[in-house]
């Protein structure tokens, strides 16, 4: 999936949740066989991934937080979405 | 070295209203009582300080427990992510709402082929149609929802079929698995065991359609490891990554492991789950890898396989400390191969089968 638009907007897959480790406090994601944990990058990426956020406006205030430019944003975060979308735990709506 | 347990299989009841021959179920159930609401909440509470974050619920068929909803529940306040391992067979509308309110994550219902003739007669049961059904609760409950289908020698060859079948369900996730070699299915692998031809047709298969389809449908396709030359990294390392509990409170650190002769289980109703899981024989019998023999002991996969299976190795050479008989560095090799051999040479019936019985059944033929 190389071709995700910018005004699609990514949620969690069903069966997909978010939390924070017991053990350890680390954000991660849960579905029926994987437990992916995520850095903090990573995590202000999918706490976004909510339904209603468009790609556009995700890298925006991204891009506000991190103090960082679109440009070099928006190749990262499209890489990493686009591997979320592979392992099933994110869907786009168009 | 501490380790942590990622993934809890409850297997809350050996009952269950299908027969099929290829059950990973113990064929000589263990004896006792069944572990009541209580006790299973505190095993759920201890795996959770232990590290775990998933827990399956599985049997049997965990549809009949009646507190299933309440162990849900618990699980859920308790942080873990549930599935529900079932033949779909009692999923009323009433129950799957009972399980939305309880907080069920995901669940997975079998099917034993695409047909009701064959699929029924694989389950022992009219137990097909209900199935079907159940895909359609399940689906407008919205929860999360894969299948399974364990292939075998008689449904092998289906496999096109059983794809579009599951495909037409509108299921987005399917699990294809092997049938693996222990309880029932050892029993009965004479009759169950796939051909060559066969295996190497279904891989073809699957490997093509897993790409055409990707779309549409994720597909997890386990291998027959008889067929292979290495063994499987079989749970990942013993005592590493997952726990089993039985319906009796036994804690198992792999759902077969009760075929591995000598082997103590201790209870949960004798020791804490987390002294189990740092302390027992059990769990440390095959931890690491200071147990291993050769050719293991200096081969460089060891790392990746673990050795392979313990309880393939005790099933086909006796010591549960061999290397897996799959691996064909393993002097034990001749041994899966003289199986293939007497599989791929029958021109006739095979011998009949054995059905799964339910414990109240077998306790009487012991």
């Amino acid at each position: 999936m190389s071709d995700i638009l910018l005004q699609s907007r990514p949620e969690l897959a069903p069966g997909v949740r978010l939390q924070s480790d017991r053990l350890t406090g680390e954000p991660m994601l849960l579905s029926p066989e994987q437990v992916v944990i995520l850095n903090a990058t990573a995590h202000s990426i999918v706490l976004k991934c909510d339904g209603s956020t468009s790609i556009q406006k995700l890298l925006d205030s991204l891009a506000t937080e991190y103090e960082a430019s679109l440009d070099v944003l928006q190749g990262e975060v499209l890489a990493y979405l686009s591997e979320l979308h592979e392992k099933k735990l994110v869907i786009f709506s168009p | 070295m501490s380790f942590r347990p990622y993934a809890l299989l409850a297997e809350i009841t050996y009952r269950c209203p299908l027969h099929c021959p290829y059950c990973s179920n113990p064929t000589v159930y263990p004896s006792g009582t069944d572990l009541s609401v209580t006790e299973w909440c505190r095993v759920i509470d201890e795996a959770a300080d232990l590290g775990v974050v998933h827990v399956g619920f599985s049997g049997g068929e965990p549809l009949l427990h009646t507190n299933l909803p309440d162990l849900i529940r618990h699980a859920r306040q308790t942080k873990l992510y549930t599935n529900l391992i079932t033949s779909g067979i009692g999923l009323t509308e009433q129950l799957a709402t009972q399980l939305q309110a309880a907080g069920l994550d995901s669940l997975q219902i079998s099917f034993q082929s695409d047909q009701a003739n064959l699929a029924n007669e694989i389950a022992g049961t009219q137990a097909h149609e209900k199935k079907i059904t159940a895909v359609r609760v399940a689906q407008e409950a919205n929860f999360a929802l894969s299948a399974n289908v364990v292939l075998h020698r008689n449904n092998i060859e289906r496999l096109p079929q059983i794809v579009d079948f599951i495909l037409s369900l509108g299921i987005k996730r399917l699990e294809l698995a092997n049938a693996q070699y222990y309880g029932w299915a050892l029993l009965n692998r004479a009759h169950l065991l796939p051909t060559r031809e066969q295996v190497t047709a279904a891989d073809d298969f699957v490997t093509r359609e897993k790409e055409r389809l990707r779309d549409h449908i994720e597909i997890f396709y386990v291998l027959p490891d008889y067929f292979m030359n290495r063994p499987k990294a079989c749970m990942n390392g013993w005592g590493q990554r997952y726990l089993t509990v039985n319906p009796k409170g036994e804690v198992l650190p792999c759902p077969n492991a009760a075929s591995i002769p000598n082997l103590r289980f201790d209870n949960v109703r004798s020791q804490p789950l987390t002294w189990i899981w740092n302390h027992s024989q059990s769990f440390n019998q095959f931890r690491g890898e200071e147990w291993m023999t050769e050719p293991c002991r200096s081969c460089p996969e060891r790392t990746q396989d673990f050795g392979g299976c313990r309880c393939q190795a005790a099933l086909l050479t006796g010591d549960a400390a061999n290397t897996d008989p799959v691996c064909d560095l393993s002097p034990h090799r001749t041994i899966v191969d003289a199986i293939f051999d007497a599989v791929n040479g029958y021109t006739s019936q095979p011998p009949s089968l054995t059905a799964r019985q339910n414990p109240s059944i077998s306790m009487q033929n012991y």
